[in-house]
């Protein structure tokens, strides 16, 4: 084995994922390095659940190759017996309470922490004793999240694991992992759509747009990888011609364009010309990458009308 | 020297379970909730047998008795003593359509999904079989309970025996159980479009084959085949459907997909 294979969890090529003629996947390539904390972001219907379900041998591949830890996952034991896949969709037996699923968690999740999982459930207040069916849907990811962490899979993978919870229930999710995972280094992939929220945690973001991977960046890289100038519209078009523009908007006689990749020099040359420059955050980056329209109206409104 | 060896006791790696350990446990996951599987058809069980008593004490009141052979022979058409396998058929469609995407949540794979399904179900049904033959049994030696009541004494239980009895108490039991297994798994493989080619051709099956005989003026002929079996004979030949539901579903389950 090469020290390469060991340093990979996950390697996917060309994969594409059908249903009927919808084509949920498209062509993917990525590998998700061991021990890292990745980010699978983008918007609703983008391929995020589609692609866990892949990797976790849950869906079947139209075509590609997907490897976990080697080998296929799909329907391969020693692979699958290293991930806990906690969905934000999971179903439960109908009369099930909360105890029941603790108690069965550990019998498939050999790094099970009893301790750990107390612990959080006395963080999340959970009630135990209670029946699924009539948690609220925030309790019910708490859970979910519960059993993502307490299992300590080398691979876990968080679809919208907070959804329905409260802010504190979101940061407490958010510090204990990142507690967990540096006593406990694992692979963990989170799909979210709190951005912001998570950037700090991620250390690499995939981003995924209609069954295509958009953005496959390290997560520091790509907070530094681009700014926004606003300014005159004159002095911004005359400072960003023959950039990467990324977007830009403006209203009037004002532009605010986000271009990618400037340098000190570059920098200075900016704010010397009177245009001011602010960082762009992983969200509105994302947000900007994955709508590939440009709102700028070509004249003053207002002078139009009259 | 790998990564791995450099990173002691990291969660890279897991101790890997036997496949006897792993479809044990899809075993204990079923189970974890005993009301579905024990509490609640043992409950059912035994509302069934009060109103029994009851309803036989009535009629006893107002036939003026319940000892003479004909009012035990009356009882005998009672369907008490199949109280909770309506419940259990249900019971069957839930451990597909909960179980399975429980189950691939927790990364067990299909293949030790069913097994340990199916055998869940032999195990279930193999007690309700000893629990219910013996209660059959004793059911006659104490005379309906001292009351001359008879709930497990019915149909055909308590005719040919107890080795009888038990072993058409298990084929049903586990007929009940992969049948209605077997539906959820051809909808958690083909959803509707799979449910509505099953449920025509099953309608189709049965009344080409009520055509058949009845076309071939076979009824009395089918009547016969069926009284030369006797009651251990007709239950070993439901068998036969009970083991196509069970490889069927096994075959279909393996490219089944959990439901979003």
């Amino acid at each position: 084995m090469t020290l390469t294979d060991t340093n990979t969890a996950v390697r996917v090529a060309g994969l594409t994922k059908k249903f009927g003629t919808f084509t949920a996947i498209n062509d993917v390539s990525f590998t998700v390095e061991r021990n890292k904390i990745y980010g699978l972001l983008g918007r609703n219907g983008a391929g995020k659940t589609t692609l866990m379900q892949l990797l976790t041998g849950q869906q079947f591949a139209t075509r590609g190759t997907l490897d976990v830890f080697g080998a296929s996952p799909v329907e391969n034991a020693r692979v699958l017996q290293q991930i806990c896949f906690i969905k934000e969709s999971q179903k439960y037996p109908d009369s099930f309470r909360v105890e029941h699923v603790l108690a069965s968690a550990p019998w498939f999740f050999s790094n099970w922490d009893e301790e750990f999982a107390q612990r959080l459930v006395r963080d999340f207040r959970l009630p135990v004793t209670r029946a699924i069916k009539k948690l609220s849907r925030g309790q019910l990811s708490a859970v979910g999240v519960i059993v993502g962490l307490a299992s300590r899979a080398p691979l876990t993978f968080f679809d919208e694991p907070y959804l329905g919870l409260d802010a504190v229930a979101r940061q407490i999710f958010y510090d204990r992992l990142l507690e967990d995972y540096a006593e406990n280094p694992r692979t963990v992939v989170l799909s979210t759509h709190l951005i912001d929220e998570v950037s700090n945690l991620l250390e690499h973001v995939l981003v995924l747009d209609e069954g295509r991977i958009l953005m496959d960046q390290d997560a520091e890289q790509l907070r530094g990888s681009a700014s926004t100038v606003v300014g005159k519209k004159t002095d911004v078009d005359a400072f960003v011609a023959g950039r990467d523009i990324i977007s830009r908007d403006g209203i009037g006689g004002l532009a605010s364009v986000t271009v990618a990749g400037l340098n000190e020099a570059e920098r200075a040359v900016a704010r010397n010309a009177g245009l001011e420059l602010s960082p762009v955050s992983l969200q509105q980056l994302i947000v900007q990458r994955t709508t590939s329209t440009t709102s700028e109206s070509a004249t003053d409104p207002w002078s139009a009308r009259s | 020297m790998t990564t791995t060896d450099l990173l002691p006791g990291t969660a890279t790696s897991v101790h890997p379970r036997s496949a006897p350990a792993r479809i044990w446990n899809v075993v204990r996951l079923h189970l974890v909730d005993r009301r579905t599987y024990i509490g609640i058809p043992w409950l059912i069980v035994g509302i069934a047998f009060v109103i029994t008593v009851l309803i036989a004490q009535i009629i006893g009141f107002t036939t003026g008795g319940l000892g003479t052979p004909d009012a035990i022979e009356g009882q005998r058409y009672s369907w008490a003593v199949l109280s909770p396998q309506w419940y259990l058929v249900v019971v069957g469609v839930q451990a597909i359509s909960f179980g399975f995407p429980l189950a691939l949540g927790f990364g067990v794979t299909r293949r030790d999904f069913y097994l340990g399904t199916a055998l869940m179900f032999v195990l279930i049904a193999a007690g309700n079989a000893i629990a219910f033959s013996t209660l059959t049994q004793l059911e006659q030696v104490t005379n309906g309970w001292w009351l001359n009541s008879y709930m497990f004494n019915a149909l055909w239980f308590g005719l040919d025996g107890w080795a009888v009895d038990l072993l058409s108490f298990f084929v049903m039991q586990l007929l009940v159980f992969f049948v209605g297994a077997s539906i959820a798994t051809i909808y958690m493989r083909w959803r509707m479009p799979g449910m509505l080619v099953f449920w025509s051709a099953l309608a189709l099956g049965i009344v080409s084959t009520v055509m058949l005989i009845t076309f071939t003026s076979s009824w009395p002929a089918v009547a016969t085949w069926f009284t030369a079996q006797g009651i251990a004979g007709i239950f070993a030949w439901l068998l036969v459907p009970a083991a196509l539901a069970a490889g069927g579903g096994f075959l279909a389950l393996r490219r089944a997909t959990p439901k979003n």
